[in-house]
């Protein structure tokens, strides 16, 4: 669980947040008492208190962060990374360096916490440290026109490809 | 005695004044103004310590003040200060801990030696006894109200702390000892000098309660610091404010009580001083937390000009939550993280600002953007279940976003999804209501966006995003 997602974004919409509402219902449940927070940082817009009733997730350990600066959301993040209450922080960044993203990585790793971070998918190309990188795109094939592709880039101990999911 | 009053009355002498029987002359007014002299009634037994400092200002600087009765308040709960330079202990309790009351008498002398500040003490029955006798520098140990008159006659007037019009006036009769005002007609007394001189005599020979107010420590933290030369630099701030906070802590121990907000005061040689407040997320009095939120305010501050001192200004002092007394903390297996929370909140406000980090509650609420709100004090309410089940989207835009006319329909690929419109209608009580048609639309990049028609108007708008 402790390790570091990015998720490489087309447009926001595309339920790349739906995506990860099991993990995060799941962590709060297995979770419960130990490490329940869940952090958003700098999310693009304001989180939706009765949407995320309607799945089932825990608001009283719900916390979003609005820093002013990329550099204080990195900051942000790893402090509540790091800190060994937060099941799930998500961040929502425009830019970063690789030596941040490594910051992050090891602050997962020593709180014991699922970083999820979120970026435009013209970063798709650099390389990141993260455990995992997800691509998610409009999907392009004729048949299912409108829907989301998934696609995995990177993953540790693991082939990369494309994955069969409707977001 | 040389003088005795112009006109004597009858021998009504001090030693027996409830027994004085009133005269008949004119004079007895005053006597009447007294209070009534209330027959001795049976009361717990007190004990006196006082002690007067040779330093007239021992007591002046209030940090000074309370650090003395905090000290004196571990031989006794109750400490009472007189000032300017005298404190009061009532120490009948506390004997029997010592074993005689000689101990007890040199352990408190033995801890304003340690402070290095000479001074007079005794211990009586009465605390005007008390206090007369350590003014006038005898270190008695009267324990039976019946040995006060004979230890208080010796003593001079001086000691009374009466003022200078009342000691001139005694001077004049040739009166110099207490003992020789003991002997003076009550009415004469109360006459020349005022019935509050005849009642303080009472109040030292017990024969008449003196009820005095306790000393209560100061229900707040609050140190200055003024530094030897201008500091320019964050880090030597932060450096010198770690024992203040230290000693925060330790005050708040001491108390068993912790605070929620702390101000710091960064005082300049020429611009108004730079106030620094920071709220933490809970209760706490551990010193790291609040190392930590002070520390971290501090680095993002750009000190507007050299500072010259500074004071540390504890918020109200609150009870301690039960589970957050700090001695426990490590103890509780499954609270570690439960203790921690707070913490990464307090460190990320301290940092972005209070406004910056929130919890989010849905509100029963039609309208959209009412359907929920922020919420600073965490953790937040669990939440509501009763919200509906129609979709809604994980982004909500903070404003309606008006969209052009095309923007869904004319571009080909953006279109209406099923199921068609959720009205919302409400909020006309108010004068911010709603008609709108709400829809799922998918906007060209194939982002699915949550709609809405406004009914009047028939203009489309973007209000939230399926993330």
């Amino acid at each position: 669980m402790a390790s570091l997602i990015e998720v490489l974004l087309e447009t926001t919409g595309l339920g790349e947040v739906q995506l990860f509402l099991p993990a995060l219902l799941a962590c709060q449940q297995r979770a419960s008492g130990e490490n329940p927070w869940l952090v958003w940082i700098a999310p693009p817009h304001e989180p939706y208190a009765p949407a995320l009733a309607q799945q089932g997730i825990d608001l009283s350990h719900l916390l979003v962060v609005r820093p002013a600066t990329a550099i204080e959301a990195l900051w942000a993040a790893e402090q509540a990374l790091h800190s060994g209450v937060c099941a799930v922080v998500m961040l929502w960044l425009q830019g970063s360096d690789e030596r941040w993203l490594r910051r992050l990585k090891l602050a997962a790793e020593a709180g014991g916490a699922l970083g999820v971070l979120f970026r435009p998918d013209r970063h798709r190309f650099e390389s990141s440290p993260a455990n995992v990188r997800l691509l998610l795109t409009r999907g392009t094939s004729a048949d299912r026109v409108g829907e989301a592709s998934l696609e995995l880039i990177k993953v540790q101990g693991g082939r990369p490809g494309p994955i069969e999911c409707r977001p | 005695m040389k003088a005795r009053p112009a006109r004597p009355t009858t021998a009504d002498l001090f030693a027996a004044p409830t027994h004085a029987a009133p005269a008949d002359t004119g004079a007895v007014r005053s006597v009447e103004a007294l209070p009534p002299q209330a027959p001795v009634q049976p009361r717990a037994k007190q004990l006196w310590y006082a002690v007067v400092f040779a330093d007239l200002a021992a007591l002046e600087a209030s940090a000074q003040r309370e650090r003395l009765c905090l000290s004196a308040q571990s031989f006794t709960p109750w400490v009472s200060i007189e000032l300017p330079n005298a404190l009061l202990l009532e120490i009948q309790g506390s004997v029997h801990l010592f074993g005689s009351l000689q101990a007890l008498h040199a352990a408190i002398d033995a801890a304003w030696t340690r402070c290095a500040l000479p001074a007079h003490s005794a211990i009586a029955p009465t605390t005007l006894a008390a206090l007369w006798c350590a003014r006038a520098g005898r270190q008695v140990r009267i324990d039976e109200p019946r040995l006060l008159p004979g230890n208080l006659a010796e003593l001079p007037i001086g000691c009374t702390g009466w003022g200078g019009e009342w000691l001139q006036t005694l001077h004049a009769m040739g009166v110099t000892r207490l003992g020789e005002v003991l002997r003076l007609p009550r009415d004469g007394l109360a006459r020349r000098l005022s019935p509050a001189a005849v009642r303080d005599l009472d109040m030292a020979l017990a024969r008449q309660s003196a009820p005095r107010r306790a000393f209560v420590p100061r229900e707040r933290f609050r140190e200055r610091l003024d530094f030897e030369t201008e500091v320019e630099s964050v880090v030597y701030l932060q450096k010198a404010l770690e024992p203040v906070v230290e000693r925060c802590a330790c005050f708040l121990r001491r108390r068993q009580a912790g605070v929620q907000s702390l101000e710091l005061r960064l005082r300049h040689r020429v611009i108004a001083m730079t106030s620094i407040r920071v709220g933490l997320a809970g209760i706490t009095s551990d010193r790291c937390r609040l190392r930590d939120v002070l520390h971290e305010r501090l680095t993002r501050l750009e000190l507007p000009a050299a500072v010259r001192g500074m004071g540390l200004h504890s918020g109200m002092l609150l009870p301690l939550p039960a589970d957050s007394l700090d001695a426990f903390a490590g103890l509780r297996g499954d609270g570690r993280a439960g203790n921690r929370a707070p913490q990464l909140v307090e460190r990320l406000r301290a940092r972005l600002g209070a406004g910056a980090v929130y919890g989010i509650i849905p509100v029963p609420e039609h309208r959209p953007e009412c359907a929920w709100q922020r919420v600073h004090e965490l953790p937040g309410r669990s939440a509501d279940p009763q919200v509906g089940d129609m979709p809604r989207p994980i982004w909500l835009l903070e404003a309606p976003l008006l969209l052009a006319a095309d923007a869904l329909t004319l571009s080909g690929q953006g279109l209406i999804l099923a199921p068609g419109p959720e009205r919302i209608e409400s909020g006309w009580w108010d004068g911010r209501d709603v008609a709108r048609d709400y829809y799922r639309a998918r906007n060209p990049l194939g982002a699915h966006w949550w709609v809405f028609q406004e009914r009047h108007t028939r203009c489309w708008y973007l209000h939230g995003v399926f993330a």
